[in-house]
Order: structure tokens, then C-alpha cells, then sequence
């Protein structure tokens, strides 16, 4: 009997994806064929509302694009406003700027970590991560007063200075962080079951990567070291020691790894900064109007580059502010790796990229190509139906964890 | 290879294709062309000088013209390639043969500004929602966001 194709839609409501968003997928049995996108369940029209803002409002408007990368939208909105303003922030205020980025990029890994860990069925690796990343949200709170929206940057530095008690605080916390990512990596290492479940799904073969303009861990996991923060540094980074995370398996697993190696390598960096803080001021007085001109901002995010092109026109509110998140630029090469791969592993491959689809700005819906039925499958079944898929299938003795 | 290096090679490889090219900044570049030239040059600088990454595509409302903005990138140096596009009739060569990764952006591009990227391979709609009206583009500048009435069932 020959093999009927299915079209399978799946969101843009969907348990798997916390957010919205629409892929469709053409299914032979159990292979994906195809697979196409639809978004904007989640478009709010952010970058016609900024031309309606001043500089200032756009600020807090930027750091609600997202709820996970806040502080990343913001700074790259606000170093590009900089230099069109020309002004330059003094150390203290970018070294403040680096932390704060650093310790979000630690608490959106740890988060990745958890829902990784619980799609493939490893549901003590989520509550664990997820224990741990209240420490990097007791910090953030320490610092900012808020857990999301830290609200820290402004033109010219940043709004809040550190004390000596929020260091000691700050470097006791990342010590025992330190530890446990250390331990996860570890138990990465001795966990079989998690390893085979990770290697070998979502291949994306280094050509492929730097072809369909992947960003971020997941061309890292592809053995490409690039990084805005190396390639093109930006506030304090030229002056902080630290090491571009990748590997070279090209799989979900490689994501994994990069992730964590990212974890440790941030946590360092927030180390250095704490204990290297230079002394003096925090900001510098910022103009109302800005000249006519026009900027790229590039700002590496915890999933991958992100980029804003502002505008300015001579008044205080900007001509055309370009946002463009890093799972948008995620995207296609999303729909490659799950090109050929089997349906069970759709919201494993999805979860890898770590989508943030208000950032971005989608379901899973399955259809018989022959005869037009459709079946829609929640995440949730689609979770179960990975974890029995794979239960049944022999394990995958010769993967090693590649840290 | 520096930039200035780079905008020298840059210049001696486009010639007259180059409408402008300036360096206004560290790792910065913008380059225009126009939009019978751009494929040429996008393919270029991919061939040349390693620009296979695009980051994204902004368009630009100028009233009389479109400015459509391929923000390329060798891990190096961000170069923007800008070209021009009429309004009546806005419409620009796709770039997805040269870069895959673009097709995305492209279509963003489309949505928001209904400027027609010729020849791409999926030119459907991807942010707007199916029920949106044809022929309104919400990024264009004289697109003004009007809140429907509300209708009220049993209401006044």
C-alpha cells in the first residue's frame, strides 16, 4: 500500500508552543515533507506604533517586545539612539548594561534548558533548571527591583547603580549557580536516555546553516563561531575575557551543549564584571531631538543576533525603528530541519531553536493530502506521543556528550 | 582586510553600478545601487567578500519612493545594500536565489509595504491575517490606524 500524505497543521493555539504561531506540515506516514509557516498571531504593530513615540517612550515600548529578552531589545535600541545622539555612555554604565545582559542570557538559557528537558521527557531536569534560574531572578530583582521588565537602560547609561551589598549578594548567588550548571552538564554526561533522545534529531549541516542565515546557538551548535558580541562588539565586551561557546554535532543535542557552555561562559563574565566594576558615573545627560540619520544596532540576544535599523528625521520621535528578533531569523532554517524528519520529533526540533514568538511576532495541524482529512493534535498529545515513540525505539548506545 | 580596503575593492568591482558608498562608521557600510543592478551585487558581495548572511530587510516610506534596505553581514562588517522603488508601482528583483535565508524577510518586506519581490518562490502572505484587506500596507505612511466601531449586540 502506498504511503498517504498528510497535512498537519499545527497552532497557532497549541500546548507545545507556549505562544503563538502556525506550521503546516505535509506528512508521508511518519515523515515530514513539508513543512511552511504562517505567523502574526502575535503582531502588535509595534514598529508603526514607534513612530508615534518619543525616543524615551520607545524605550520602555522596545523592552516590551519581549517578555524574556527585554533588556536585549532595549540596549539595542538605545546603544543605536546613542550613536545618533553622539554621545557615549561612561564604563560604569556599560559594565552595569553587560551584567545585566549576561544574567538575562543566563536565565533565558536555564529556561531553554527546563523546556528542553521536558519535551524530551525529562521532566527533573525542568524542575531542576527551573529551581535554579530564581537565583538569576532573585539577582536581576536585587539589581533592578524587577524580575522581567528590569527597566535599566536609558540614553546615556543605565538608571541604577550597584551598592556593595548587591555585589556580595550578586557573586554569593553566582557561585552556587556556578556549581549546579556545572552538575547539569555533568548529569548530562551520565544520563543515556537523554543524550540518545537529543542526538542525531534536527540536522543542520554547516552549509545549510550559513545558507538559510540561521543566528545565534543554533549556528553555533553548527560549528560556526560567530558572535556579535566578538564580531562586532558592543558595550563592555571588548574589554571582558570571554570564549564563543560551539560544537559541532550540527543536532538538538549540540544546542544543548552550546547552551550550557553559554551558561558557564556568562557566568564568569558576570563574575569579572562584579568584581571589576571601574568606579565614576553611571549616566551621561542625553538630548531630546536627535539629528537626522540613520542607524544598524547589532546586539547578540540569548537566542541570536538581533538587529534594529532606526531612522531619525531632526525631531524626538524617530522616522522608522526596523526590528528584526532572532527567531525570525531562526525560522527557515527551522523548516529545513524539519524537513525528513519524523512527526514525534516536531516539538523537540521546534523547542530547540527556543522560539520567542512575541519577539518574532503560531499549531500543529495534521491533513490527509489524499483525501483532505485533517486531525489536530495538541502539543501536549504530540509531547506524549514523542516521549511513547521513543520509549519504544532501542536506545542509542554509541552517543557520547560532547562537553 | 579593512573596511577602507573593502570599499576600494568594492568600488573597483561594481564601477558604475555604485550610486553611493559610504563607511560612517566602525564595521559599517552602506552601499546604493540601483534595483536592476541590485541582484548583481548582492550576488557580488556574497562571491567576493563572504556577505552570505542577511540579517534582515527594512523598507523605508519616503513618499514619492520605497527605500528597501538588505542589511548583509560577513561576521565582520554589516553592509547595507539600498535601493530605490516607485511607489506607484513598487517593486523590486528577489534576492532568495542569491541568499535562501532572505525569503522570510522578503515576505515580511511585502506584508508591511506591498512591494512586490519578483520571482520569489512563495510569495504568500505571512504576518497579515487572511480576512486583512487587500491593498492596505500598515507601515506605509499614510496608512492611519482607525478602530472600527464597535457593535454592541443589544447595545445602543
Amino acid at each position: 500500500m502506498e504511503a498517504q500524505e498528510f497535512k498537519v497543521p499545527i497552532g497557532p493555539q497549541h500546548p507545545a508552543l507556549k505562544e503563538p504561531i502556525s506550521l503546516r506540515m505535509t506528512l508521508e506516514g511518519e515523515i515530514i515533507k513539508d513543512a511552511d509557516l504562517r505567523l502574526g498571531y502575535n503582531h502588535r504593530g509595534i514598529e508603526k506604533l514607534a513612530e508615534s513615540r518619543t525616543y524615551i517612550q520607545n524605550i520602555y515600548l522596545t523592552e516590551r517586545i519581549c517578555g524574556i529578552c527585554s533588556h536585549s531589545h532595549t540596549t539595542c535600541f538605545v546603544q543605536g539612539v546613542e550613536k545618533l545622539m553622539e554621545i557615549e555612555p561612561p564604563k560604569r554604565g556599560l559594565y552595569i548594561r553587560t551584567l545585566v545582559a549576561e544574567l538575562e542570557r543566563i536565565h533565558s538559557h536555564l529556561l531553554w534548558l527546563g523546556v528542553a528537558g521536558h519535551e524530551a521527557g525529562f521532566d527533573t531536569f525542568f524542575m531542576y533548571t527551573w529551581r535554579d534560574r530564581e537565583l538569576v531572578m532573585d539577582i536581576l530583582e536585587i539589581i533592578s527591583g524587577n524580575r522581567v521588565h528590569y527597566a535599566i537602560n536609558t540614553f546615556g547609561g543605565v538608571r541604577r547603580d550597584l551598592d556593595e551589598l548587591q555585589i556580595k549578594k550578586g557573586l554569593d548567588y553566582l557561585e552556587v549557580l556556578k556549581k549546579r550548571t556545572e552538575y547539569y552538564a555533568d548529569i548530562g554526561t551520565n544520563e543515556p536516555t537523554f543524550v540518545a533522545r537529543l542526538a542525531g534529531v534536527g540536522k543542520l549541516p554547516k552549509k545549510k546553516a550559513l545558507e538559510l542565515c540561521a543566528v545565534g546557538p543554533t549556528l553555533r551548535a553548527s560549528d560556526i563561531p560567530r558572535d556579535v558580541r566578538k564580531d562586532d562588539p558592543y558595550a563592555a565586551y571588548a574589554e571582558i575575557p570571554f570564549e564563543v561557546c560551539t560544537s559541532d554535532t550540527c543536532d538538538v543535542l549540540a544546542r544543548v551543549v552550546v547552551r550550557i557552555k553559554e551558561v558557564i561562559e556568562a557566568c564568569k563574565i558576570c563574575d569579572y564584571i562584579l568584581r571589576n566594576l571601574p568606579p565614576g558615573e553611571i549616566k551621561v545627560k542625553a538630548p531630546r531631538k536627535v539629528k537626522p540619520g540613520e542607524v544598524v544596532s547589532m546586539y547578540e540576544a540569548p537566542r541570536g543576533e538581533n538587529i534594529h535599523y532606526i531612522k531619525s528625521n531632526g525631531t524626538d520621535k524617530p522616522e522608522r525603528l526596523k526590528v528584526r528578533a532572532p527567531t525570525l531569523g531562526n525560522y527557515a532554517a527551522t523548516i529545513f530541519m524539519l524537513k525528513n524528519g519524523f512527526i514525534a520529533d516536531i516539538p523537540l526540533i521546534f523547542a530547540a531553536i527556543d522560539p520567542c514568538i512575541c519577539c518574532a511576532e503560531r499549531t500543529i495541524q495534521l491533513m490527509d493530502t489524499k483525501t483532505g482529512q485533517e486531525r489536530t493534535m495538541t502539543m501536549e498529545d504530540l509531547r506524549r506521543f514523542s516521549i511513547e515513540i521513543y520509549r519504544k525505539n532501542p536506545l542509542k548506545k554509541e552517543v557520547i556528550w560532547p562537553l | 582586510m579593512t573596511e577602507i580596503e573593502l570599499v576600494e575593492k568594492i568600488k573597483q568591482g561594481l564601477k558604475n553600478k555604485v550610486l553611493d558608498l559610504t563607511n560612517p562608521a566602525s564595521r559599517r557600510i552602506f552601499l546604493k545601487v540601483d534595483k536592476k543592478d541590485l541582484v548583481e551585487a548582492v550576488g557580488f558581495l556574497k562571491e567576493n567578500f563572504n556577505f552570505y548572511h542577511v540579517s534582515t530587510i527594512s523598507g523605508v516610506d519616503l513618499g514619492e519612493n520605497f527605500e528597501i534596505l538588505y542589511h548583509l553581514s560577513n561576521g565582520n562588517c554589516v553592509l547595507t545594500v539600498r535601493t530605490l522603488t516607485p511607489r506607484n508601482e513598487p517593486n523590486v528583483p528577489t534576492i532568495t536565489g542569491v541568499i535562501p535565508g532572505a525569503t522570510l524577510y522578503e515576505r515580511e518586506v511585502q506584508d508591511m509595504f506591498g512591494i512586490k519581490f519578483e520571482g520569489h518562490p512563495n510569495p504568500e502572505r505571512l504576518l497579515l491575517a487572511d480576512n486583512w484587506p487587500e491593498g492596505e500596507y500598515p507601515l506605509r505612511k499614510d496608512w492611519k490606524f482607525e478602530r472600527p466601531e464597535e457593535k454592541i449586540p443589544g447595545g445602543k
